[in-house]
């Protein structure tokens, strides 16, 4: 058992703490029938753990006026704690509680089940999520990014207390970071590192077998989800590339043309000249493999098939011609302005510094990638788009009769 | 007191000027702030202060379309905009060696806007599109159905977001009226927070703004104050999921700074964490709901809090039960003070985590100096601190009772 890897970010800010654990278990790597398995163990963890129950710790945490929470992505489980620097001493110990002492009760089990179900059945209310649903059906099929963290309810239904043991063993498994940002009293490090929290008794070195996140061999391109909407919701996608791969700064250069900010591509095309969306973007989160590459837009029925023709049109275009030297100094510009606009708080400076390490790269990868994109020219960007996005899935979601024309539109591309 | 120290000056049209400077924040947040939200909208304008605000960023006078977004987002920045009830803001944020220039751009942009007929037509359909999508969201309908209900007769009942046939029926012509109209030197302030480098304040101070007409009738033309109508009703929603009980209750306006606290003081022990009394019993103890939460919506003309539960159907009617006899509990005891600090803690933390942000910072300022004098934004913090657990259960918890209400209950599925 070893004390999670350390960063340390002091600033100067009013009095305020960010702490992120980043636990390397995701819910890509949910064992076989049992998707949602890391997400309702995540969700436990502030359930009662080390000197805690359940109660306790919310009156700790709450008493403070603090936000503790565990978010489940499909690469971590990540655990965050925003408060005051006055209450670090106290509150600090409670991620290493989390990490190696979670009580998982059985009743707390009960409850945070019947809650994810709840909130499984609620997700369907949102069109722009069952077309997503789809498309990373489609995409991923049975590999780890094949289905939301919160899982399946039959594989949640029939998890148990045991089985949750078991995968809280394995969460140290492949190695946790911890990043601290803001005012960080220097005593709470000292103090931390000699902590019982975390000191571990369950087994740190058990392993699950991890499902790659990429697993389907289908030949399908097309997924429907029939709903009876005005708006019919169009997501056409490819998984792409990893967070760090070699070419990856090429793809973020693309999402920054096609998809960022009013003067992008795809808002002046469907926006701005056509008036066919209001929501219109490109998805493409950083994941440790395979990350998805989606243009999204929702719009009405009668302007459905226009739609789908300019996001078809737009997909072709990016690995069929070179963008121009002006479109590519300016998603530089633009890339350069997110990274500023991403690190304006504690939290979101300890999550990426976090996420960087917890996925393997270095810690000054932004500025790396940086000066990467300074080098690539149009034509390069050209290749990688033509070489990595190359078969786009369509996902959609909305009235029949509309999806029964843009599937005969799609099949005749 | 920790965060920005604010320094403000009022210019000789009635516009306010605030800056807020945060030494080592990155990037420096301009924001726009007029009253001009949906409230201020007359017969047959109904959408038309949203309309506008998508428009604005069409061109002005000397921007051609998509010029703005170009030239700040070229710069590293970024730009939105957003139409509340009672106020409509635009905001940049950008480097601080941009400042200068997102400055001038955005006043010129939002103070002359081109409202040109191609543009207009084109971005009506956008504006329809986005009242379609959020048609799509049956959590949404369920709101704006409680809204519609409990102000009625009030624009505080009106989607912000209009009416199709209001929208279809306006023209470049009545925006411009609109505009000529709201858009005037009282009615406006602008926030910087941030880095804000040498010169910027003279900028703003001397320059686009200060040429802004003065008061015209724009002092006169206040929307009437929320008459609250309590009731109850029951419907069903297509594509929800879960059942939601919805109570809705008049509070305190914007103004009155003590009783807005104290609101949000009494929301917080009720609905926020899992010690709140709401949360404790309803979804800890007995396990009915998946989520219950309060909210307090400020508002000039009066302020509304919201409660909203989410449920299996056939909980629907245990919950509301559980929720009566809480309120009633609440108003019948006083809070203990453990409880007490709990909530001040819990609020108090909000306000002063909110501070880390230029942007965050900006909304948090720009309301107060619009509507009224600029204050340190943790000023209402001593406010906070004043609630006794007496003077909560007399003058918020006795108001907060289920007959005092609106409540709606939504049901998945056709009434058949």
């Amino acid at each position: 058992m070893s004390f999670p890897d350390l960063i340390l970010d002091p600033l100067s800010t009013p009095g305020v703490l960010s702490a992120k654990l980043w636990i390397r278990r995701g819910s890509s790597v949910d064992p076989v029938g049992q998707r949602g398995a890391h997400q309702l163990l995540g969700s436990l963890l502030s359930r009662g753990c080390g000197p805690y129950g359940p109660m306790e710790l919310a009156d700790l945490v709450e008493g403070c006026g603090a936000g503790l929470r565990c978010d489940t992505h499909e690469d971590a489980l990540l655990i965050s704690l925003k408060c005051r620097d006055s209450d670090a001493e106290h509150l600090l110990p409670v991620i290493g509680w989390m990490l190696n002492q979670p009580h998982l009760r059985q009743d707390q089990v009960e409850l945070e089940k019947d809650l994810s179900l709840q909130a499984l059945q609620r997700q369907r209310e949102d069109p722009f999520h069952l077309a997503y649903d789809g498309w990373r059906s489609l995409a991923y099929g049975n590999g780890g990014y094949g289905h939301d963290p919160l899982g399946f309810a039959d594989d949640l239904k029939a998890l148990q207390t045991n089985d949750l043991q078991e995968l809280a063993t394995t969460l140290q498994s492949q190695g946790t970071v911890l990043a601290l940002s803001g005012t960080i009293p220097a005593r709470v490090i000292k103090l931390l590192e000699k902590h019982d929290c975390f000191q571990s008794n369950g087994d740190a070195t058990g392993s699950m077998a991890s499902s790659a996140a990429l697993s389907t061999d289908t030949t399908e391109t097309l997924s429907l989800r029939e709903q009876s909407t005005e708006q019919v919701v169009i997501m056409l996608g490819q998984p792409s590339l990893a967070h760090g791969h070699p070419d990856d700064p090429a793809l973020r250069l693309l999402q920054a043309h096609l998809g960022q900010g009013m003067s992008s591509l795809l808002f002046r095309r469907l926006r701005e000249e056509h008036g066919v969306a209001y929501d219109v973007g490109v998805h493409h989160p950083g994941r440790a493999a395979a990350s998805p590459f989606v243009f999204h837009a929702a719009t009405s029925s009668d302007r459905a098939a226009l739609t789908l023709k300019l996001l078809m049109q737009t997909w072709t275009e990016m690995a069929s011609q070179p963008i121009s030297d002006s479109d590519l100094a300016l998603a530089r510009t633009k890339v350069r302005g997110q990274l500023a606009h991403a690190s304006q708080t504690t939290g979101q400076r300890a999550e990426r510094r976090a996420q960087l390490r917890g996925l393997g790269l270095p810690d000054d990868y932004d500025q790396h990638c940086l000066a990467v994109m300074d080098d690539l020219d149009p034509t390069r960007v050209q290749r990688v788009a033509s070489r990595y996005l190359n078969r786009p899935l369509l996902s959609l979601c909305g009235p029949s009769s509309t999806l029964k024309t843009l599937s005969t539109q799609w099949m005749a591309h | 007191m920790d965060g920005p120290e604010l320094t403000h000056q009022t210019l000789a049209n009635g516009s306010r000027c605030v800056f807020a400077p945060l030494p080592d924040a990155g990037l420096t947040c301009i924001d726009f702030w007029c009253r001009a939200g949906s409230a201020f909208e007359q017969p047959g304008e109904e959408g038309l202060a949203h309309f506008l605000e998508h428009m604005v960023f069409k061109g002005s006078e000397h921007l051609g379309a998509g010029e703005f977004d170009l030239r700040v987002e070229a710069l590293g920045g970024s730009s939105n905009a957003a139409t509340g009830f009672d106020d409509v803001h635009f905001h940049v944020l950008v480097p601080p060696e941009g400042a200068g220039t997102a400055l001038e751009l955005l006043l010129d942009l939002v103070l002359e806007p081109a409202l040109r007929d191609d543009a207009f037509r084109m971005e009506r359909e956008v504006v329809l599109e986005e009242i379609a999508q959020y048609r799509d969201q049956p959590d949404e309908v369920v709101v704006q159905q409680l809204l519609a209900a409990c102000c009625s007769n009030h624009p505080y009942g009106r989607p912000i977001l209009g009416w199709e046939q209001s929208l279809n029926a306006s023209t470049p012509e009545t925006m411009a009226r609109f505009h000529r109209r709201r858009y005037r030197g009282p009615n406006c302030s602008v926030v910087v927070a941030g880095a804000i480098p040498d010169g910027l304040q003279s900028d703003l101070t001397q320059g686009r703004l200060a040429q802004l007409d003065g008061p015209g009738d724009a002092i006169t033309d206040h929307p009437p104050e929320l008459h609250f109508q309590k009731g109850r009703e029951c419907m069903h929603v297509e594509r929800l999921e879960a059942a939601r009980l919805l109570m809705a209750w008049p509070a305190a306006s914007a103004d009155q700074q003590r009783t807005v606290m104290g609101y949000d003081l009494a929301t917080t022990l009720l609905a926020e964490g899992r010690r709140s009394r709401l949360v404790d019993r309803l979804r800890e103890d007995l396990q009915l709901v998946e989520s219950i939460d309060m909210d307090l919506t400020t508002l000039e003309r009066g302020s509304l809090v919201m409660l909203e539960a989410c449920c299996a159907p056939e909980h629907i009617e245990e919950v509301e039960q559980e929720v009566k006899s809480i309120l009633d509990k609440a108003a019948s005891s006083p809070a203990s003070e453990e409880e007490l600090e709990r909530g001040r803690q819990l609020v108090g933390n909000g306000l002063r985590f909110s501070l880390e942000a230029p942007g965050s910072v900006a909304a948090l300022t720009g309301p107060q100096a619009l509507w009224r004098t600029p204050q340190h934004p943790l000023a209402s913090i001593d406010d906070l601190e004043a609630w006794t657990a007496d003077d909560l259960q007399a003058e918020i918890f006795n108001q907060m009772q289920p007959e005092q209400a609106y409540t709606l209950v939504a049901l998945p599925g056709n009434e058949n």
